[in-house]
This record gives structure tokens, sequence and C-alpha cells, in this order.
């Protein structure tokens, strides 16, 4: 049901075409216009929530390809942002480099210390390997908050990106910059998925004994999946960073790490669409929770307790993600993918 | 000599406490195979409600237990009734993942009731220090240790003798055949999360009557996974052992080598722990290593 009635596939070409009919070319070309003029109708303040969408989707495709398509699973993933933000600050802040530098260090650093932290995962895996991201996170952040060259307790501040003399100082062109490098990750992500390496990641998670046995290497797979998750993850870090312009190591909690998780399974583990459905609706919850009906109903309800604020927007994350897990494990992605067979079919459903 | 001793005796009691978090995590792991990470939070809570029976309600402490108990019981059955059982027979990503999720809820009821997040218990135990040799410790160490002692005791008695305890490990061992002789594997799983919070409320009043509550003490629950990892994930005998060990290594290099390090290395040496027994000997001292087969 992945496509039309009639529309059939004569070449390998076609088969494996990302947009198969010419319907898929007019929706494509009409979301990429709306999507790169969203500036002209996006007020500054949407388009700062736009901007945190992608960069939070960066991460959270470098996170999908790693517990999505290899399984394993990683819970210090905010660590390893932090890793790319730290990285590409005290490149760009204290050392004066370009900012391009920065970005690619920010990637390759992160990638690096995870491929550190991920290298038990080739004796070891689930819930073992869950503890040592954890363990990961927390070193982390303790180094950070510690060494002197990252500003410690007190943060540091990051100048803007720039390339070629050129500043992102307002939020549109920062926009452009980080929707780039979004559509790239996300090109990256899908074309890699179905290559020898993605089905290689896919037979790991499936059953990695099976996959040894079918002749994969595990431990060059395993580890090439955490170095290019965290190599996202260190991307989103350093653009992260330019786009605050401050850093301090309580923005990567270990809160923020299994948000991240919450985002792609509530999108869909495994599929392409699914971190962008994930990171849309986790993060246009957020803001919408705590910027426009917390305030309301605090202002309406005045007898709320003082920790109303604070509380709800946890304590309704959680519930989220326990209710994707019970009543739909398989995200955001096969609601969608179950909607657009029932519109193909529509009105004969059988 | 003093102070090395002192190093002694807090790493140890402290260690027990953490041991007494990890064998909560044990219970459940040995009979459902959930790895239950949100057991920081539920130390988190736990001691709150503690907070709120002793200090807010101001009741006595002979009731103000009970009550703490009850509540572990009832937080452990919803758990396991609202969340795990519709899970049953998932992938164990689903499993981890779910717990997560209910620790960030437990997180916001936390924030949401005592906004406040850091508070002292009121005091539990006598005031007077006490002298061992050289080294001058509050009492506080020497109650902790005796009352871990007193839950390990009962736990294994429960194991060894107990109808449901014998159940719990029998349906450890092998699921489907316990479902064969007619043992409902439910309630074995209800009741291991049961007893588990209620070991995990215990550790928590202990910890916090020590440290008082903070948030920090979910961290604390993280730390006993360290304990969990060391000693093997299925072993009690293994958490009681690691748990002395983990809180020695915690103790002394927070006492020696602050100096040398940043300051608050104390907090990171359980989980540099974990990743270097990750690396060398990954299930740990006693744990149990499973072989697989396609």
């Amino acid at each position: 049901m992945s496509l039309p009635s009639g529309t059939r596939n004569y070449t390998y070409a076609q088969d494996m075409a990302i947009l198969r009919t010419k319907t898929h070319w007019a929706l494509f070309i009409g979301f990429l216009v709306l999507l790169l003029t969203a500036p002209l109708y996006l007020g500054n303040y949407w388009l700062g929530v736009a901007n945190l969408i992608g960069i939070t989707l960066i991460a959270a495709i470098g996170l999908n390809l790693l517990i999505g398509y290899c399984g394993q699973l990683s819970i210090g993933h905010a660590g390893f942002i932090a890793v790319g933000a730290y990285t590409s600050a005290v490149l760009t802040n204290r050392l004066e480099l370009p900012f391009l530098v920065g970005l690619i260090c920010a990637g390759l650093m992160a990638g690096l210390i995870g491929l550190i932290f991920g290298l038990p995962s080739v004796r070891v895996k689930g819930f073992y390997l869950a503890i040592t991201t954890i363990a990961a996170q927390f070193i982390i952040i303790w180094v950070i908050n510690h060494w002197s060259i990252t500003g410690g307790f007190v943060g540091i501040k990051v100048p803007y990106a720039s390339i070629a003399g050129f500043e992102f100082r307002s939020e549109t062109s920062q926009f452009y910059l980080i929707v780039s490098i979004a559509a790239i990750c996300t090109f990256f992500a899908k074309n890699l998925a179905r290559t020898r390496v993605g089905r290689a990641f896919i037979a790991i998670r499936d059953n990695d004994l099976a996959a040894e046995v079918m002749g994969i290497n595990l431990l060059y797979y395993k580890l090439l999946a955490f170095f290019i998750g965290c190599f996202m993850a260190g991307i989103a870090g350093s653009l992260l960073a330019h786009w605050i312009g401050f850093l301090n190591a309580e923005q990567f909690s270990l809160t923020e790490s299994i948000l991240y998780i919450g985002m792609i399974i509530i999108g869909g583990l495994g599929t392409t669409i699914g971190p962008i459905f994930g990171v849309v609706f986790i993060r246009l919850l957020q803001q919408i929770l705590t910027v426009e009906i917390v305030p309301f109903l605090e202002r309406t309800f005045t007898m709320l307790p003082a920790g109303f604020a604070t509380g709800v927007t946890p304590m309704l994350f959680g519930l989220v993600i326990i209710l994707f897990l019970i009543l739909e494990p398989r995200g955001l992605a096969h609601r969608w993918a179950l909607f657009k067979s029932a519109y193909r079919l529509w009105p004969f459903s059988y | 000599m003093a102070e090395l001793l002192q190093y002694l005796i807090t790493g140890i009691s402290v260690g027990m406490v953490y041991a007494l978090i990890a064998l909560g995590f044990a219970l459940i792991w040995k009979s459902s195979s959930v790895a239950n990470l949100a057991l920081g939070q539920i130390v988190l809570i736990s001691s709150w409600f503690t907070y709120a029976m002793l200090a807010q309600a101001q009741f006595p402490v002979w009731l103000a237990f009970p009550l703490v108990i009850l509540f572990a019981l009832g937080l452990g059955w919803t758990i396991e009734r609202f969340a795990l059982r519709p899970l049953i027979a998932q992938p164990i990503l689903a499993l981890i993942t779910v717990t997560l999720g209910i620790g960030y809820f437990i997180e916001g009821v936390v924030t949401f009731i005592w906004p406040w997040s850091v508070d002292a218990l009121p005091r539990l135990f006598p005031r007077e220090v006490a002298h061992i040799g050289p080294a001058v410790i509050s009492q506080e160490y020497i109650w902790v240790v005796g009352i871990c002692l007193v839950v390990f005791a009962l736990l294994t008695l429960f194991f060894r003798h107990h109808k449901m305890g014998i159940a719990m490990r029998a349906t450890a061992d092998d699921q489907m055949a316990v479902q064969a002789c007619g043992i409902p594997v439910t309630t074995v799983f209800s009741r291991s999360w049961m007893f588990s919070c209620v070991v995990a409320a215990i550790g928590g009043i202990l910890i916090a009557s020590i440290g008082g509550i903070t948030h920090g003490l979910v961290q604390t629950g993280l730390k006993a996974f360290s304990v969990v990892i060391l000693g093997g994930l299925d072993s009690f005998l293994g958490a009681v052992v690691a748990g002395p060990i983990i809180g020695l290594c915690e103790s002394l290099g927070g006492g020696y080598l602050t100096p040398y390090l940043w300051a608050g290395v104390k907090d990171i040496i359980p989980f540099v722990i974990i990743i270097i027994v990750m690396v060398i000997k990954p299930y740990g001292l006693f744990g149990e290593v499973r072989i697989e087969r396609i």
C-alpha cells in the first residue's frame, strides 16, 4: 500500500525513487516552497520555535539511527549533544576559530566520545547498554561542570555563527542555516537506511547473533551506528550553542535525554518520517504548554499549587510516553501510513 | 587513622543503602526481566511522602511508617497494573523506555506537590554521636547498617521459605513451566513490583535521613545501578557484597582523590565503576552469564 494504485515500477531506479508520482513531486515542491518562505509569515517568536525544532530534529535523527535502526539503546543523548555544543563553543570562543571548523569538530568530537562509550555495546545490550549510556551522561556533564576550559557552572558565551564573513545574527538567517543542515541529515538518514549499512543495522536490531552468523561485522557496525548517531548529536549541539549564544550544563540534563527517546518513540522508531513527527509534536506541545496553557490556567485558577507550572510538563510528557508505548508503539509514523492507505483506497477500502 | 575509619564506616553504611535499593531492582529483574529505571524517582517520591507524613501531617513515627509502606505497596501495584501489565511480552526496548516514562511522570508529580525541592527529614535516630575507636560518627550510620541487615535477613527468609517467595524464584527460572504449574504469573509480577517499591522506599528514607531530601535522590537511585551491575543483575548475594564495595569506593575516593581531582569526584565514582565493569566483566561478580541461542 506504499504506492497509489496503478503505479508500477519497471526499473530498479523507479522502485528506489523517494518521490514516485507527479502528486508526490507537487506536494514535495509545495512543501519546500512553504518551508523556505516560512520567515515571511512566521513572526520572530515562532521562527525561534522552528529553529529549536530543526536543531532537535538533527539530534533526533541521529538517535533514531542508533535506537530505531541499530537497536542500541542510548539514554545519554543530551550528554553527546553537550559534547558537541561545548566543543564548538570552546573552539569559537576561546580559540576564535571559524564556525565551520567548530561545527565539524563538534560532530567529530561527539562521535569520538560516542565511540568510547559505545564500546561496551560490543559485548552487552539492552539494559546494560542503557545503564552505560546513563553513566556516560553523568560523567560528561560532570567533566563539563568542573573543567575550567568549559566555563564550569558559570557557563560560556558563544559568538554568532558566521560563514565567510556573513554572520547569522537574525532568526531568519539561522532558520535557513538550520533547515538546510536538517534537510541534509534527513536525506542522509533516509539513504543510509536503504544501503548495506542500513540493512546491517536492521539485522543487528532484529537479532544481533543471527546478524553475526550471516557475516555482519558487529564491532564495526555497532560502533558505526554510535559514531553516526553521536556525530549528528554533536552537529545539533554546535548549532544549538550558536543559536542560544550561552551554554550551561543544566540545558543537557538526563530528563532531556529521556525526552529525546520519547520523541522518537512517539514519532515511530525506525522510520524516516518518525523523528519529524515526534520532534514537532513534543517541541510544539512543550512550547504551547509552557507559554500559553500553563500561564492561562494559573491566571484563571488562582488556587493552583506553586509547583503547577514546573510539575505539569514532565507529568504530561511522562504520561504521553507511557500511553504511546501501550497504545501505539509504532508511533505517529504508523498512523500516517494508515491514513495514507485509507486515503488511497477510499471509498473502496476492501 | 580516625579519618580512614570514618570513611570506612560512612562508606559501608551508605553502600548498604545502595545495596538495599539495588535489591529493589533485582526483585523485579529476577521475576519479570523488566529493568526498572524509575527506581531513583521511586526513592525520591517515597522519601517525600515520608516527609509529608512526619513533618507536614505531624503523624507519630509508629503511624507514619505503616502509611509509607502502604503507599509504596500501592505505588508498586499501580505501576505494574497500569504500565507494565499491558506491555507483557513486548521487546525489551519498550519495557525500558516505559520505566523511563514512569520516572519522568513521578518527577513531575514530585515537583507538582513539593515545589521547594530541598528539605530535611525530621530526626528519626538519636542525636548523640558515637565513638568507635578514634573515630567520631553520628549514630545514624549505625542504625542504617542495622536496618539494612534486618531487611536483608527478612528478604532472604521470604525467598527461602514463603510460598510467594518460592513462586517468584520459580518464575524467574522458567515462566512457561511456572504457568503450567498453575502459579498466577501476573500476581507474581505484581507482588514483585510492590515489594520492590517497599524496599526502595526504605532505602530512600534511610538515605534521606542522612543527607536530606533533594533532587539528588534520583541520582542516588541511579548510583544503585552500579551495585546491580557490579554484583550481577540476578544475584541478591551480589547486591549485598557489591553495595559496601561501591560505598567504600565512593567515600574513600571522595575523601582521598578530591585534592588531586576536581571537587565532587565522589558523585561520579559509581558511574565510572559502571563503565569499567562493563568493559571488563559485564555480567558482574555473581551474575549468571547468559548463553544466547538463535
